[in-house]
């Protein structure tokens, strides 16, 4: 532990007196990472299933058969493949593959708002203005959010952009002061729509090649004239990878579900998340940093139980479970990171309206591959799955976990434009049992 | 070690003939108290000053009294007299020390002595336990704003354990800080150091909070205030606080340093300004205790024979007076093509057509130039550019303040903008603003204000160029602005309210005010803008005229400058103060000189925009071209001009008139520009991607100028794009139906897009294009038109 902490000291020290002897920057974030975690990072990539809304993980993960009927609700538990792990009946899928994940029970935070609680999960902090006030997209608009971060410290694996978005912009998953740079590619459309594809991606196919070629040529000879420099030559830099994307069949592969045989897309589920959970998988394929997906509709206040076991529980279950298979079965688990989460979780007892309300004081977390002991269930809560009774999991465990499995040095500090520094994370803890 | 080798080099083949002469500052030494310590400057007069403390040998006759450092920093040692020795090329100069009270020194005092220390160790940093919340269950005030806060924490919190009167050595505070026990922050303060020594006598003394033997610091000062340093030179600071009772204290080793441009000089704990390579000018900002200070450091380039260009006006007078002095050429004036394509976009957010570049390229009128200017500002669309830019800024986004607010909004500020308002009434009626947000006024800006903290706050950062929102939770950091400033601006709008109306809008209505109170003390703060006296309020009077006066007096020092920076801005790339709303003290203008003449002229012609506008167009230096051959590492001079991105509406603006095709937006007529559209929520990907602002705050950064991949794909190959590109409504089908030669075509398409015509060697490559699609002159046409559209002159305003 204390060799550990002087091993990140020495790298910071390496990085703060310059680029001295072929000490490139790429090495020198690999030697930052290797110093934070003491070992090189598993996860190379992370899928973030966001259920926008506030998942009843009380239905799902976290059952309480022995509660009175108006709070262990309808369902019944049933066994998983890890023999003493329980989950909901209609997480039956997921109970198949029970020893390729992990459930943290003890996830609680104080934030009982979606927009605000949204914020606060992917930025790490609290927003500055009061939930339901605010329609912007992104409404992060000084803090990084997750994706953001994980942008600036990774940085791009292949001429994929590193953090995507789909099937739209996450609510909080802009780069706050980052700026621009670190935005979110949103692919806008959903993948499960039958003419799913990626905006502006597509070469036009009533043009003929060698147009393209010679239209191509004529610009390259153009520019040539001037060296361009600062924003230009940026905007030079994705011009090059834009055209590598749309040039290059490889990552517009990536981005074509149509190639993937029918089964599996079945598997997965033709549902949004499910195809969203596929094309994220072709995209770490591809050499995606983060994706995250957003899945709206949980927020089940009024009768929620039908739409819980028709639609969001089934759909969720499918798309995770397959998940988790296709990557294990790929060889990827292990460096692909998944984690499934919503802002927050949903009340222990179910209101006049046969619904359940917002309740961040305890909520489910699921998390596979990237180096994470699976199989298990970290946490409890108490008899009605209120509150943890065992070391609650906060904001800031959460996601210092996460940039530790990603082998990102949390306590990295950006300086806003008005000078304050800022942490990647401010406080918090490893959630070591995880690991 | 290389830097004082060079500096040696410097000095032996420079200065060795001539015997330079030394002066060194102070004459003589009083160290009062056991921690005092006192930076020695050794300075030497050849033309200009040259700093030679690091360069000469110094020493102390008797060590046991007092010690100097290889830096000339004389720290005590023990009571009594003795002498400094200063030698330098068989030269000696003598200074007398004295130290007193070693012995039997005042006590500490923790408010004035001990908050600075953490502070220069960071331990009040916003990233350590200054941060809210603290670290590892420990927290400070950041910066120390809250003494009284720290000292709890100190001596009371976690049951008394960091400090041990006992033991003071053995105190948490002194452990943790020297890393002897595990400090999660590492070893901070080495022991038997200064900071070490005061802080063990502090806890010895029992720990008092304040003593009345140490007043309040009043100011503190900074030598050399202005510095000239060669490439690679070195410049030792000296810091000096002087008291509430005119006492003087060095306190050059416990201030803190920083700079604001670091890649042209440098400086470290110990203030030592160190010069890069690159010639320029930095400001090295010094903060102790509250109080700030400011060096300025100007790096020349060596041996340059400066050739000084004519001026068109005052502008280029204080351009050329920095230049010269920093050694940068200018770039030459711009051809006719770059400064008519730049001014159109800049003025009126509007690309000149091709019969416009055609008209203006033929003129052989000399004052040409000038007479574009003044009808650019009596276009319709110099009115329409600027409600778009001021409607970012008084964040007209319909989804804060409803369509109908938008729309009576921005045809408000469209209207000022026609009759050229003379802005400090524009500012007037901004700030007073009432009634209806849906009849034509400024009054919708205010619905977008939740509380008279943001309204203070962001009424300071737009009109005045003050971010006085540090001041909300803690003393502003390099401003001499606190919460009590920050709480007394708020009261001028605790009036202010809303109030629906029978006819179902909602209008903002002004009643009398209160004042507010300090979240801290829980007095009231009485209102007073800001550095002036409170006012006296009439009973049942809306607060914020009075407000208005202050802002709009001739004797105002802020309104005047922030606008002439945000203009400066705008229309030369970068503000003179950078960001263009933080005007202070510490962050002085890269050409003072320069900020100063422009904030006269505007309040000489009454706060004519137009006429500032004017000034700063004809002035050389805006049409200065973009060749760097001559500055290329200029950043801050305006030796050349910098090449920057278009804002999203400009853009598709100009790819709409360009191809002929306008774009259609839901609910609005055909041929509306984007830059007259009101509606910031319309759905439109293009303005998207490209940037256009939320509106969410009064920053002009929240446009962002970023570019994306996205915005490459959608360039490169997005239908809507090809689709304009080869609309049959076009430009393409009608230039490639038209009678015109193919090269006139080039030059059609050239003038319309870049306001040029080709080179010899462009108009090959183009023709070239002709050629292979045999044919299929449509074909052709349609393929240069989609080169010049993503070629980077066609994207940039250069």
């Amino acid at each position: 532990m204390n060799r550990q902490r002087i091993n990140r000291r020495q790298a910071l020290r390496i990085g703060a007196s310059g680029f001295v002897g072929g000490l490139t920057l790429p090495r020198l974030l690999e030697m930052q990472a290797t110093a934070a975690t003491g070992a090189e990072p598993r996860a190379r990539s992370c899928i973030f299933i966001f259920l926008e809304g506030g998942p009843s993980t009380i239905d799902m993960w976290d059952m309480k058969p022995d509660a009175p009927v108006e709070i262990r609700g309808p369902y019944r538990p049933i066994q998983t493949n890890v023999p003493g792990i329980l989950v909901g009946e209609h997480c039956h899928r997921s109970a198949r593959v029970a020893d390729k994940f992990t459930i943290l029970r003890t996830h609680s935070h104080d934030d009982n708002g979606h927009t605000t609680g949204y914020h606060y999960m992917m930025t790490g902090y609290r927003p500055n203005f009061a939930d339901g006030t605010n329609s912007r997209i992104p409404v992060n608009e000084l803090y990084p959010s997750i994706g953001s971060i994980i942008s600036r410290e990774l940085g791009p694996r292949s001429n994929m952009p590193p953090y995507i978005n789909m099937p739209h912009p996450m609510n909080a998953g802009g780069p706050g002061f980052y700026g621009a740079e670190h935005a979110p590619f949103v692919i806008e459309s959903d993948p499960v729509q039958p003419d799913f594809e990626v905006r502006d991606l597509r070469a036009d196919e009533r043009m003929d090649r060698s147009r393209q070629e010679r239209r191509q040529r004529a610009l390259a000879a153009l520019e040539s004239r001037s060296e361009p420099t600062g924003r230009a030559a940026t905007m030079s830099t994705y011009y090059r990878m834009a055209r590598d994307l749309i040039a290059s069949p490889a990552a517009r592969r990536a981005f074509d579900l149509r190639a993937e045989p029918e089964s599996l897309r079945a598997a997965y589920g033709h549902t949004s998340l499910g195809q969203c959970a596929l094309l994220g998988r072709r995209l770490v394929e591809a050499g995606c940093r983060f994706i995250g997906v957003d899945h709206a509709g949980w927020d089940t206040h009024f009768s929620c139980f039908p739409s819980l076991e028709r639609d969001l529980i089934p759909q969720a279950d499918q798309a995770f479970s397959a998940l988790v298979t296709d990557l294990h079965d790929r060889g990827l688990l292990d460096s692909t990171l998944v984690v499934m989460m919503g802002e927050m979780g949903r009340t222990p007892r179910v209101n006049a309206q046969a619904g359940r309300d917002h309740w961040s004081q305890a909520q489910s977390v699921l998390f596979a591959g990237g180096g994470i002991r699976p199989g298990r269930v970290i946490g409890a809560t108490d008899r009605q799955a209120a509150f943890p009774t065992s070391d609650p999991v906060g904001v800031a465990d959460l996601l210092r976990t996460i940039f530790h499995l990603m082998g990102i040095d949390c306590n990295k500090t950006y300086l806003t434009p008005l000078g304050r520094p800022v942490p990647i994370v401010s406080g918090g803890r490893i959630v070591r049992e995880l690991i | 070690m290389t830097r004082t080798s060079l500096l040696l080099v410097a000095f032996f083949l420079v200065l060795s003939p001539a015997r330079a002469q030394l002066r060194v500052s102070p004459e003589s030494v009083i160290l009062n108290g056991p921690e005092a310590s006192q930076q020695m400057l050794v300075v030497e007069k050849d033309g200009r000053r040259i700093d030679r403390t690091r360069d000469v040998q110094m020493h102390v006759v008797h060590p046991n009294i007092a010690h100097v450092d290889k830096s000339g920093w004389i720290e005590a040692r023990g009571e009594g007299k003795t002498v400094l020795l200063i030698q330098h090329q068989g030269k000696e100069t003598r200074v007398p020390i004295e130290v007193r009270n070693f012995l039997t020194p005042t006590p500490v005092s923790f408010e004035q002595q001990i908050i600075p220390l953490l502070t220069k160790a960071s331990c009040n940093s916003g990233g350590c336990h200054g941060k809210s919340g603290g670290q590892n269950g420990f927290q400070l005030s950041v910066f120390g704003f809250d003494p009284e806060a720290d000292f709890r924490a100190l001596t009371m919190e976690a049951r008394g354990r960091r400090v041990f009167p006992a033991a003071p050595a053995s105190s948490l505070l002194l452990t943790k800080a020297t890393g002897a026990m595990p400090h999660g922050g590492g070893a901070k303060i080495p022991e038997g150091s200064l900071p070490y020594r005061r802080l063990l006598r502090w806890v010895r003394e029992g720990m008092p909070l304040r003593t009345e033997a140490v007043p309040p610091i009043a100011k503190i000062e900074v030598e050399p205030a202005e510095q000239v340093l060669a490439l690679e030179g070195a410049q030792q600071l000296r810091v000096t606080a002087i008291d509430e009772k005119g006492e003087r204290h060095c306190v050059t080793a416990e201030a803190e340093y920083e700079s604001n441009a670091p890649t042209i000089a440098g400086i470290d704990r110990r203030s030592l300004v160190q010069a890069g390579k690159i010639p320029g000018q930095a400001a090295i900002l010094v903060r102790y205790m509250g109080q700030v200070a400011v060096c300025r450091i100007t790096i020349p380039r060596p041996d340059v024979k400066f050739a000084r260009p004519a001026e068109a006006n005052f502008i280029d007078r204080h351009v050329w007076n920095q230049l010269e002095r920093l050694g940068l050429p200018p770039s030459d004036v711009a051809d006719d093509a770059t400064f008519l394509r730049r001014v159109y976009l800049d003025t009126i957010g509007t690309l000149p057509t091709a019969a416009e570049a055609r008209t203006f390229l033929a003129s052989k009128n000399p004052n040409k130039r000038a007479k574009l200017i003044d009808e650019l500002l009596d276009r319709p669309e110099y009115a329409d550019f600027w409600t778009m830019r001021w409607s970012d800024l008084l964040r007209v986004d319909r989804d804060a303040v409803t369509a109908q607010g938008s729309v009576a909004l921005s045809r408000w500020l469209r209207h000022q903008f026609v009759v050229n308002r003379p802005y400090d009434e524009f500012v007037r009626d901004i700030l007073t603003a009432k009634g209806s947000i849906t009849r034509e006024s400024p009054a919708g800006f205010f619905k977008t204000l939740e509380k008279p903290e943001v309204m203070s706050r962001s009424i300071s950062q737009l009109f005045l160029g003050i971010r006085i929102e540090c001041a909300q939770c803690h003393h502003h950091p390099s401003e001499k602005w606190d919460q009590n400033d920050y709480l007394a601006l708020a009261g001028f709008f605790t009036g202010v309210g809303r109030k629906n109306l029978p006819s179902g809008g909602e209008a903002i209505v002004a009643k009398s005010g209160t004042d507010l109170k300090h979240p801290r003390t829980g007095k009231f703060v009485p209102a007073r803008p800001l550095g002036a006296a409170p006012v006296e309020f009439e009973p049942g009077a809306d607060r914020r005229i009075y407000l208005a006066d202050w802002m709009t007096s001739s004797r105002n020092p802020y309104l005047a400058r922030a606008t002439a920076n945000r203009l400066w801005s705008h229309y030369f790339g970068r503000g003179l103060v950078e960001p263009i709303d933080d005007l202070r003290a510490t962050n002085p203008a890269t050409n003072e000189p320069l900020l100063d003449e422009l904030t006269q002229h505007l309040k000489q012609v009454k706060f004519d925009l137009k006429s500032l506008t004017r000034t700063m167009l004809n002035s050389r230096v805006y049409q200065l071209g973009a060749d760097t051959s001559a500055n290329r590492d200029d950043e801050q001079n305006f030796s050349h001009v910098v090449s920057r991105t278009l804002p999203a509406e400009v853009l598709l603006d100009a790819i709409s008139q360009t191809t002929g095709v306008p774009e259609k937006f839901n609910g609005w007529p055909e041929g509306v520009r984007a830059i007259q559209m009101w509606d910031n929520r319309i759905p439109s990907y293009f303005l998207k991607i490209f940037g256009r602002p939320v509106r969410a705050s009064v920053c002009e950064c929240e446009r962002s100028n970023e570019p994306s991949i996205a915005q490459a794909l959608h360039l490169l190959n997005a239908p809507e794009i090809q689709a304009k590109v080869k609309s049959r409504m076009g430009t393409t089908r009608r230039l490639a139906e038209s009678k015109l030669s193919n090269s006139e075509i080039v030059d059609e398409l050239y003038l319309g897009m870049l306001a040029r015509r080709p080179t010899e060697k462009e108009r090959g490559i183009v023709l070239e294009l002709f050629r292979e699609s045999v044919g299929d002159r449509r074909a052709a046409v349609e393929d240069t038109m989609w080169v010049l559209l993503n070629s980077k002159e066609f994207l940039y305003r250069r």
